[in-house]
């Protein structure tokens, strides 16, 4: 990496941020300077910023801490890669907290103002015309995290070293936008704030070689599949008198379809199905046949969407 | 031929599609067929308690 030429370089301090260009097949490494600091990073398409880094899809594709050789995707209807983690040295990323806010420092701890990860992020992206109202939830980097026995979300404490760096390659031209968490009065990035360092570089031939196949599906929508592509400009709602509603496949209809089962299918199907069915095999047979479908041929576990050959 | 119970699954057009696909794949004959292999094949990958101890 010495020898490349170096595209872009900035120090983020305590309490900043920094919206920066990422063209497709180009490489922003975030690294750490001092050790120790989490960031919280969103991206947007860079020719259209209602296309944005969505942490939930991103978290049901690859669970919740992504790490090397992971996606960041967009949100539906998009839901297309927008990065590649080509690195991680670290290995500790969280995609389960969103963003800290002012109010949760207002709230738990009685600032009047405090640095707060929304607010930074608003104000690093207000150098492209952004509001505080397009910050998403962020994909935070070096942050270490675990689920409770009680199924809450917890922060522990981390021990990054200098120079340990994510690697994020761009599927496509991205606004990106990293920030130094300002928590600093959680364990988070252990009670203070450092310096990050940001460096952009083009990729190198193997590198760009380095990310899946990804699916190029017709439900991976843009604006030029929606009913409706102009972005509203104005704040209030008013309903829209020409609209007709286009549900996909509705109305749903039911269709009853007969299965005959010998003695011992029935036998079978009253050992097997489960519980909250009571008396109604049908519904049974049902849940055993999409069930069975799901082990059989889903590619993906949990409702995630597949990423490898359909 | 022993006795034939008949049960009747209501599906909607959306899961007839999956189905349909899936037999048109040649993982069964027809819709009944592949329910009929589904619940085989669930009950084979669910052993009553007593197929477990023999198993263990």
């Amino acid at each position: 990496m010495s020898a490349r030429p170096i595209l872009f370089e900035w120090t983020m301090q305590p309490g900043t941020g920094k919206a920066v260009e990422l063209l497709k097949g180009h490489i922003l490494r975030i690294e750490q300077v001092e050790g120790g600091q989490c960031v919280d990073f969103n991206c947007f398409n860079l020719h259209d910023y209602r296309e944005f880094m969505h942490c939930g899809r991103t978290r049901t594709v690859h669970g919740f801490n992504p790490s090397r050789g992971t996606f960041m995707w967009s949100a539906p209807p998009r839901e297309r890669a927008m990065l590649y983690i080509l690195a991680d040295t670290y290995g500790r990323n969280d995609v389960l907290f969103p963003r800290c806010s002012a109010y949760l420092y207002e709230s738990a701890y009685g600032f009047d103002g405090h640095t707060n990860c929304h607010d930074i992020q608003a104000e690093a992206q207000r150098e492209y015309g952004l509001t505080p109202d397009d910050v998403h939830d962020s994909f935070n980097l070096f942050m270490c995290t675990e689920i409770s026995s009680e199924g809450r979300a917890t922060i522990t404490r981390q021990n990054s070293k200098p120079g340990d760096h994510v690697d994020l390659l761009a599927m496509m031209d991205v606004l990106a936008v990293p920030n130094v968490c300002g928590a600093d009065v959680m364990r988070t990035s252990n009670f203070s704030l450092k310096p990050i360092k940001l460096s952009v570089f083009a990729a190198t031939p193997d590198e760009l070689a380095a990310p899946p196949a990804v699916p190029n599906l017709r439900s991976q929508r843009s604006p030029k599949d929606f009913r409706n592509a102009a972005i509203k400009a104005d704040r209030p709602l008013r309903r829209d008198a020409a609209y007709r509603a286009e549900f996909v496949n509705a109305p749903i209809v039911e269709k009853e379809v007969e299965i005959e089962l010998t003695a011992d299918e029935l036998d079978l199907l009253r050992r097997v199905k489960l519980d909250i069915y009571g008396s109604d095999d049908a519904a049974a047979l049902r849940d055993i046949l999409f069930s069975w479908w799901e082990e059989r041929f889903l590619q993906a576990s949990s409702g995630a969407p597949a990423i490898g050959e359909r | 031929m022993g006795e034939k119970i008949v049960v009747k699954l209501r599906l909607n057009q959306q899961q007839l599609e999956l189905v349909d696909r899936t037999v048109a794949k040649g993982i069964a004959p027809d819709r009944a067929a592949l329910v009929r292999l589904a619940l085989r094949e669930y009950g084979a990958a669910r052993p009553a308690p007593a197929d477990k101890k023999g198993r263990s």
